[in-house]
């Protein structure tokens, strides 16, 4: 077990080097000059020596080797920078944003899961029937909409009155207030519930054929007992791998879908990021995203290898 | 536990057997043409590449027309399906953009499975620190949030000028276009890599593949001849699946405004638009929305009747 862990840790190492590197070298060639970007039209009235003296300030006139390096020396003391253009240390604008946007995608997941996995356990008891057919349809139509455009349609379904009824509001985080995760979490969460049913389901399929259900059954076990103690738990393993994977979708999810409600998450802050030049903030939030795809995969597979022993020893 | 369609599978291919020799490409396609949902999807799909290729001659109205007596008409039986705060009508724009959409999910497709095969097949057949390298490259890839990555690409293309992007604007396609391709393939790969892998490992210890190194064969001979056309399947799928998600990605891109460029109709764009007259004029974001619905439906239709015709347990 413990060998296990250890060889999953160290095989980390690496990929985290590799994408600090591609982060680094998109941030890098982002064209444009942060500090005209924040003095605007003053830029004209300063001399070179001036603007030599703001470049070196922020440190972005060495040469690429050694800002990378130095980069790479700050972010191992969690030293994510400042920003260029507001007044903040960047691990500041990701402490605001940061929980509000897991907060988003924790709501989709749970929204995901109790939708999700009824959904898929439904669909295989009764396989091959009307039921099965019309969820599965269902779910592939789940998984074929646009997240921006299926918060517009629960806008204006839900959230107006005019064209339908207004029993949600329509955007805002309304200071934390949970009535306002609701409609978001919805949206957010269809995707995902669709990708859950459908692994649930052949998960389900797979586990059923198995002797100890049928040795559960024999035994006299009651019909939902089996359902819940032999069968769901031993399906639900193929579901939490599906779960871990999905999370930078849920991620990019959660970025479109702050921008539909006017959630206060990450990926309203990149955006404008990305248009100001704040390389900091750009490379912050680019390196958090990854990072918590690392960590809930590394966590997914450590489960793995806790509930099936198979794994450890493999 | 027994499908229905597996029987009939097993049915018709003893049928065809006594005639003539039942070979994998018919079984297939028997197998594919028997799923109604998948036969559903194909056809979703060809009529939207056909609208794609044909769209001068099919839609109703010049897509770029500009009528300010028609400003936000309701659908009816002139405009089917609405018109824009221009005038413009929707389904003629909806027709051209077809164009756009079908090309950027097609080439970024096309960018996306040559990567992950390629790499997928040198990481399956070399093994050792290859494979160790090609995999982490693969897990950062798949970490790395697929639509801000987009984002910054996008920012970063957008004012770099890049020679062999812009050789391709002769043929009509602005900078921003072939970069959405490259960024969408870019990031697209791993996938491919990944079930590319995983396949070459299954079958590089067949007798075939041993036979074909005792005789001599390179590694590129065994690679390309023995190991891709054996590996290639599932890949299929995939690819399938691919185009579906390359189609949602460049809508969302162009939904937050840094797709295609106005006045060129693109579906997410006019979602975007169309959110800014949506308590007075709900078909201008609800329609271009619905097709990138349906189309997407469809690609997904077709990856899985696929995938299911493709399932070496229905074949058997």
């Amino acid at each position: 077990m413990i060998r296990y862990i250890t060889r999953r840790l160290i095989q980390v190492i690496p990929t985290v080097f590799i994408i600090y590197t591609i982060v680094f070298m998109l941030a890098y060639a982002m064209p444009g000059d942060p500090i005209k970007v924040v003095l605007g039209e003053e830029v004209n009235r300063l001399s070179q020596e001036q603007l030599q003296a703001m470049r070196e300030n922020l440190g972005i006139d060495r040469p690429f080797h050694e800002q990378y390096l130095d980069f790479l020396g700050d972010m191992m003391r969690f030293d994510l920078g400042r920003s260029f253009i507001q007044r903040e240390d960047v691990i500041d604008i990701i402490g605001y944003r940061l929980p509000r946007t897991l907060q988003l995608m924790l709501g989709g997941m749970t929204v995901a899961l109790i939708i999700g996995i009824p959904a898929g356990v439904i669909s295989a008891i009764k396989q091959y029937t009307w039921i099965d057919h019309a969820l599965m349809v269902f779910a592939l139509v789940g998984l074929s909409m646009p997240v921006f455009w299926q918060g517009l349609v629960a806008q204006l379904l839900l959230s107006s009155n005019t064209t339908g009824i207004a029993i949600f509001p329509v955007a805002g985080y309304g200071d934390g207030n949970p009535y306002y995760m609701i409609l978001p979490s919805l949206v957010l969460g269809t995707n995902l519930s669709a990708i859950i049913a459908r692994v649930a389901r052949s998960a389900m399929l797979e586990v059923a054929g198995q002797d100890y259900i049928n040795t559960a059954r024999a035994k006299g076990l009651k019909g939902r007992t089996v359902l819940i103690r032999h069968h769901l738990r031993n399906a639900i393993i193929p579901v939490l791998t599906v779960v871990g994977l999905q999370v930078a979708g849920l991620m990019t999810g959660a970025l479109v879908t702050e921008t539909i409600f006017n959630w206060p998450g990450l990926g309203r802050a990149i955006v404008p990021a990305i248009l100001q030049r704040d390389t900091p903030v750009i490379m912050g939030i680019l390196l958090l995203g990854a990072f918590v795809y690392l960590i809930v995969n590394l966590i997914t597979d450590i489960m793995y290898a806790v509930l099936d022993p198979r794994i450890r020893y493999g | 536990m027994t499908s229905p369609t597996s029987n009939q599978v097993a049915v018709l291919s003893a049928d065809d057997g006594l005639t003539e020799p039942i070979t994998m490409r018919r079984r297939f396609i028997r197998a594919f043409a028997s799923n109604r949902v998948a036969v559903f999807g194909l056809i979703i799909v060809t009529i939207i590449i056909f609208a794609a290729a044909f769209a001068e001659v099919i839609a109703p109205h010049d897509p770029n027309k500009i009528s300010a007596m028609n400003r936000l008409v309701a659908p009816n039986s002139e405009y089917l399906l609405g018109t824009d705060e221009f005038g413009r009508d929707i389904l003629s724009r909806l027709i051209h953009g077809a164009r756009i959409s079908m090309l950027i999910a097609f080439i970024a497709q096309s960018v996306a499975i040559t990567i992950g095969i390629s790499l997928g097949l040198i990481s399956g057949w070399f093994g050792g620190i290859v494979d160790d390298i090609i995999m982490r490259i693969t897990d950062a890839v798949f970490a790395i949030p697929g639509l801000m990555f987009l984002i910054v690409w996008v920012a970063i293309i957008d004012q770099a000028q890049i020679g062999l992007f812009s050789a391709l604007e002769g043929i009509g396609l602005s900078t921003r276009h072939v970069s959405i391709f490259f960024a969408l393939g870019l990031i697209g790969w791993a996938s491919d890599a990944r079930m590319m892998r995983s396949q070459v490992l299954t079958i590089k210890e067949r007798e075939y593949v041993i036979a074909a190194k005792a005789t001599g064969a390179t590694n590129i001979q065994i690679m390309v001849r023995h190991l891709l056309p054996n590996a290639i399947a599932p890949s299929i799928v995939l690819a399938s699946l691919g185009v579906a998600g390359a189609i949602l990605s460049e809508s969302t891109l162009s939904f937050l405004g840094l797709g295609v460029e106005i006045p060129n109709a693109s579906w997410g764009t006019m979602v975007d638009q169309g959110r800014n007259f949506f308590t007075n004029a709900w078909w201008y974001a609800i329609f271009p929305g619905a097709t990138i619905m349906i189309t997407v439906l469809g690609f997904n239709f077709v990856g899985d009747g696929l995938r299911d015709a493709l399932d070496p347990r229905l074949l058997k």
